[in-house]
């Protein structure tokens, strides 16, 4: 019971704090009546490709599935905790292995039909079969699920799990109507996901009516939504929303700037002042969980059998130390990018929060290499993914800055899916990287990053006992103090061990045509359009 | 042989292309390292999460059986579905070939609008200054990358001037045209400078060639000349040359709709070679070799139409 | 003296280009004081003036300087991505035309599957095979664009071998290889040459667009498709980070492709 309350006095500040900023971007707290409807052009870097909560794999379906299936639990605006969703209450009890949910009542998915508990049991259950896509181990610590009509969903535990009301968050545990989608054709969930992803049906303001794939996907709005403007009429204000694809940058904000789009993700951030400073535009940058850095190889061999001086602690700190992150974020992100605190960003949930790490110190790297014995510098490879400006700048900044301490960097630009082949198969001894989280909490990230036998530490092949001792522990530790306590010394035994160079954090940037307000992208990524008017 | 029998020929010739082409490009497509899943896994696959997709796609079957696979699918005219959207490649394609058709057929259309009557102009006066500043201009459209052009036309046709949009398509033939014109220009400004060179050395061969001397001796005025002898001879050095040309306006067509943000299929299969998505460049192959064979075949029988001696 | 009278004017003035590219090539250093490589964060971005002829990029490099050093890295790619496919499209184009039955036909379905697929996206494939890069570029350009070659020296040898002298080295008794390389070679290679040089201009476009697409040279490098690539983000803001490396590139095109008309006229090598 104490968990409760304590959970919702967090949700209910959250939520708060949301809504106080939110109505800083509003024009005013109240959208009137003749702002209302209209349809808005959004320009998109790339397409979606799967419109499926549990089959899909990529930012590109998960940012804007949102708008079409919602979870029980909302990320708050803030991404750092829940809020209520389709379920208005939540309940813990049993030492943290029972979790009792109690819908919203008058919750319809877009076809008319009312959402039921079995629907929600049958997302779940889809969610966490272990068969189905890239995801089902965020709730793999539900043993069973019931469902007790009309609203309530009573979720036993395998063991207490403080990732689940963040998982229950997350994109892959949105609800889709049983009857529609095993009606769907195909013998395989998998198959029964396409077709149904075709038209899909969810309980989200929007719908998908339409979609050339790669050209542009058209959403309407949902006449059943359940959700209330402040004024009491019903979202979402927009009556329909074309994303049209647009890879090119330049081309995007050129499409912008003549009016042809409302609004484009992705700025360039090199492009980032100039939109500020255009009087038809407003330039938004959204907190992110968005980091970026290189991975280190800190195995003792590189892939082709060479010694890999990376395996050095003291070389890694060394490179840490020797790049120049303030003059790195001044060129490639102008200025709006932070450096690190830790391999997590600062809004994710838990971050150790202690300033920058490894400031710039050229003297302190060169002591570092000379005790390491590499006083003379070695060489080195990075790779990156061809034709990413941002890697370009990054890696060509880092050439100069580490010829410094002798360390002579070769780039290898190759083709995305050669650069993830080559991670998995741990063939390099440097790569450019980056993440944004899926969920409102560090274990995603930490669990990439950290625990070895998850992926070996971003395929670096870095093991710490105690650092993944610490993370298991965490996974079942319901106490927030204790658990922010794992999760310190966690993090500062990561930094000193530098199996990453620390880079920078990065806003969303975000940019609109003036008329257009009331759009959110909270930190995970996820694009919320229902309180944008145009 | 007879024309019936050289038109035959010439189709069967085709098949064993086809054929070829097929195998060749499936073996390609398996030898670029990484697949699918991991395109679209990124960073965040693990291990069982790429086996699981892997095996959803069926990539995790032998190379033997996805050929055979394959095969099976051409011959009963399935070509199975795209790995990144999910969706039968047949309709991703016929999505997209239109537009590609449209592009290409607007630059070749600008391309002959602009080179035929300046390469007369530039022929008729060879060596004077109207050739010289002609064969300057087209030199330069030749000598310029594809990307640059569109880049700088985008720039001030469309951000600064908005006589057209900055990119993407329409719904309506009009819009479309309109929408494609600039990207049009572009692909065929390099196009127009290849056909205004070859027409242009055409028409001076016919005009110093012998039977032209000899019409002339027979007291036919030059404007029947013209039109008789050089339009017939320039037009089959034209067509020709159209049809040549094709494979390599379709390999524009790629940098063009990328920087016009033209939905394609050349754009189509850059992006399916990124992203390892087999069935797509594979059919995608096959339709652009059926393309630019049958290309290939009307300009072999507008070249016999027009000139006699070919296919004899 | 009298030579240079003769040669006509566009095939002189691309030499000219040519010959000023060269310099640039060997002795970048002597047109300009920067270095290509280096920073200057006192002029980020800063526009053309008489410090900065063609201005700087985002790090403070000097645009005149890395259009300059690029020029040997353009001019190794027109070479390289012609000569390497000449040489090997040459052979096959002389064993084939002078061969001819099956070999030929062989030959002719070769070329229907290279022709019939566009050329770019061939590349692009084959250097996505074999990964980014000049070496890997030319090795994509070379399987792709020999075809090119071969093509035009087979039908000048299918043209040379009926020729009466050809008869008269048979009746003399000479070897096969002396008959093709010091009798057939020599008078069947002018158009190939030619047609070189011309190809040297679409390799230096070629090179460049891959570099444009991330997968020519790589970075530090300055190439000029790199360059722009590298300007296309400020072209609204800062033009001149594109626009002269772009111009540059056209100008070299020219420089190539007057050339190849100049000595085609020279040469009577009907195109």
């Amino acid at each position: 019971m104490q968990h409760k309350t304590m959970l919702t006095r967090r949700t209910m500040l959250a939520a708060t704090a949301g809504l106080a900023s939110f109505a800083t971007l509003t024009k005013s707290g109240a959208a009137d009546a003749a702002t209302r409807g209209g349809k808005l052009i959004y320009a998109r870097y790339a397409d979606s490709l799967l419109l499926d909560p549990v089959f899909t794999d990529a930012n590109v379906d998960i940012w804007v599935s949102s708008s079409i299936y919602e979870t029980l639990l909302f990320p708050t605006d803030d991404g750092k905790d829940v809020k209520p969703g389709l379920a208005t209450a939540w309940a813990l009890s049993d030492g943290g292995k029972t979790l009792t949910l109690t819908l919203r009542q008058g919750v319809m998915f877009s076809n008319g039909a009312v959402m039921r508990a079995s629907d929600v049991k049958f997302s779940l259950d889809r969610a966490r079969n272990p068969k189905n896509g890239a995801w089902p181990d965020m709730v793999g610590s539900i043993d069973s699920i019931e469902a007790v009509e009309p609203a309530t969903v009573v979720l036993k535990l395998k063991h207490p799990d403080p990732t689940l009301l963040p998982a229950l968050a997350m994109f892959n545990t949105g609800i889709l109507p049983e009857g529609p989608y095993m009606a769907a054709p195909g013998e395989k969930d998998e198959d029964k996901a396409k077709a149904f992803a075709e038209h899909p049906i969810g309980t989200g303001p929007f719908m998908m009516t339409a979609w050339q794939r790669g050209q542009k996907m058209t959403f309407v709005r949902n006449p059943h939504y359940w959700g209330k403007a402040a004024d009491g009429q019903p979202l979402p204000l927009l009556d329909e929303i074309e994303f049209q694809i647009i890879p090119e940058d330049a081309t995007r904000l050129l499409k912008l700037k003549a009016g042809e789009v409302d609004g484009t993700e992705f700025v360039p951030y090199s492009r980032v002042k100039e939109m500020q400073a255009d009087a038809n535009l407003r330039m938004e940058l959204w907190p992110s969980t968005r980091v970026t850095y290189v991975i280190l190889m800190c195995k003792d061999k590189l892939k082709a059998g060479a010694d890999n001086p990376l395996s050095n602690k003291k070389v890694r700190q060394a490179l840490n130390y020797a790049a120049n992150k303030e003059a790195i974020i001044a060129i490639t992100t102008l200025g709006l990018g932070k450096p690190l605190q830790s391999f997590m960003s600062s809004a994710t949930p838990l971050n150790i929060m202690g300033g920058p790490v490894y400031p710039y110190n050229l003297a302190k790297a060169k002591a570092l290499m000379a005790e390491a014995g590499f006083a003379g510098g070695f060489e080195a490879s990075v790779m990156m993914v061809a034709g990413n400006q941002d890697s370009t700048n990054n890696l060509t900044a880092l050439q100069q800055m580490w010829a410094q301490i002798g360390v002579k960097l070769k780039i290898e630009q190759l083709d995305n899916p050669t650069n993830v082949a080559r991670y998995r198969a741990e063939d390099f001894q440097m790569r450019h990287g980056g993440w944004t989280d899926d969920i409102a909490d560090p274990s995603e990230i930490t669990s990439y990053f950290a625990h070895y036998p998850s992926v070996h530490s971003l395929h670096s092949g870095w093991e710490n006992k105690k650092v993944s001792a610490l993370y298991l522990a965490s996974q079942e530790e319901v106490d927030q103090t204790k658990r922010r306590a794992q999760y310190k010394e966690l993090q500062e035994i990561y930094i000193d061990e530098a199996p990453i160079l620390f880079l920078y954090e990065t806003p969303y940037p975000v940019v609109w045509r003036k008329a257009v307000t009331g759009f959110v992208q909270i930190p995970l990524g996820n694009n919320l359009f229902e309180r944008t008017i145009k | 042989m007879s024309r019936g029998a050289w038109l035959i020929s010439r189709l069967l010739q085709i098949v064993p292309t086809f054929l070829l082409i097929g195998l060749a490009v499936f073996v390609l497509a398996r030898l670029l390292p990484g697949n699918a899943v991991m395109a679209m896994l990124g960073d965040r696959g693990t291990d069982e999460a790429v086996e699981r997709m892997s095996h959803a796609l069926g990539l995790d079957q032998s190379i033997f059986v996805q050929l055979v696979g394959f095969l099976e699918g051409v011959m009963s005219g399935r070509l199975g579905d795209s790995l990144a959207f999910r969706i039968p490649v047949t309709r991703l394609i016929g999505e997209r070939l239109p537009v590609t058709m449209m592009l290409t057929g607007m630059a070749t259309l600008f391309a002959l609008l602009a080179a035929v009557p300046l390469a007369f102009v530039a022929a008729l006066n060879a060596n004077r200054w109207p050739d010289l500043v002609i064969r300057g201009i087209f030199q330069v459209g030749l000598s310029s990358p594809i990307f640059y052009v569109g880049l700088v036309l985008l720039t001030v046709f469309a951000a600064w001037l908005r006589w057209f949009p900055v990119g993407g398509y329409g719904d309506t033939l009009w819009e479309r045209v309109y929408h494609l014109f600039l990207p049009a220009m572009t692909l065929g400004l390099s196009f127009a400078a290849i056909v205004m060179r070859n027409l242009r050395a055409s028409i001076l061969g016919v005009i110093h060639a012998e039977y032209v001397d000899f019409a002339r001796a027979k007291g036919l005025r030059a404007r029947v000349i013209l039109t008789r002898h050089v339009m017939r001879n320039a037009l089959i050095a034209t067509v020709t040359l159209v049809g040549l040309q094709i494979g390599s306006l379709l390999g524009g067509a790629v940098i063009t709709e990328t920087v016009f943000a033209v939905p394609g299929v050349g754009r189509l299969m850059v992006d399916s070679i990124f992203a390892r998505d087999y069935p797509v460049i594979q059919a995608l192959t096959l339709v652009l070799a059926v393309f630019v064979s049958l290309a290939f075949l009307v300009t072999d029988i507008v070249q016999m139409w027009l000139d006699p001696r070919v296919g004899r | 003296m009298r030579l240079f009278k003769r040669l006509p004017a566009p095939l002189l003035l691309g030499l000219a280009i040519l010959a000023l590219m060269a310099a640039f090539a060997i002795a970048p250093g002597a047109f300009t004081p920067y270095d290509p490589l280096g920073f200057d964060f006192s002029a980020l971005l800063a526009a053309p003036s008489l410090a900065h002829p063609f201005g700087t990029d985002q790090f403070g490099r000097d645009l005149l300087a890395r259009s300059i050093s690029a020029t040997a890295i353009d001019l190794q790619i027109a070479l390289f991505a012609t000569i390497f496919p000449g040489l090997l499209g040459t052979l096959i184009g002389l064993l084939v035309g002078w061969y001819g039955g099956v070999v030929d036909a062989l030959f002719g379905r070769l070329v229907d599957l290279v022709v019939t697929f566009p050329f770019l996206v061939l590349v692009i494939a084959i250097v996505a095979v074999l990964g980014p890069g000049l070496v890997n570029m030319y090795i994509a350009v070379t399987i792709v664009g020999w075809v090119f070659y071969a093509r035009l020296m087979r039908s000048e040898v299918m043209v040379q071998k009926n020729g009466e002298y050809i008869a008269a080295c048979k009746v003399l008794g000479y070897s096969t290889p002396r008959i093709l390389f010091r009798h057939i070679l020599p008078n069947a290679i002018r158009p190939v040459l030619v047609y070189a040089v011309t190809d040297m201009a679409l390799a230096i476009l070629l090179g460049s667009s891959l570099g444009y697409l991330g997968l020519g040279a790589q970075p530090p490098e300055a190439e000029w498709g790199v360059l722009i690539a590298d300007g296309k983000n400020f072209f609204t803001t800062a033009p001149w980070i594109a626009l002269f490396p772009g111009t540059v590139i056209v100008i070299a095109g020219l420089g190539f492709s007057l050339t190849g008309d100049g000595l085609a006229d020279l040469l009577e090598v009907k195109r």
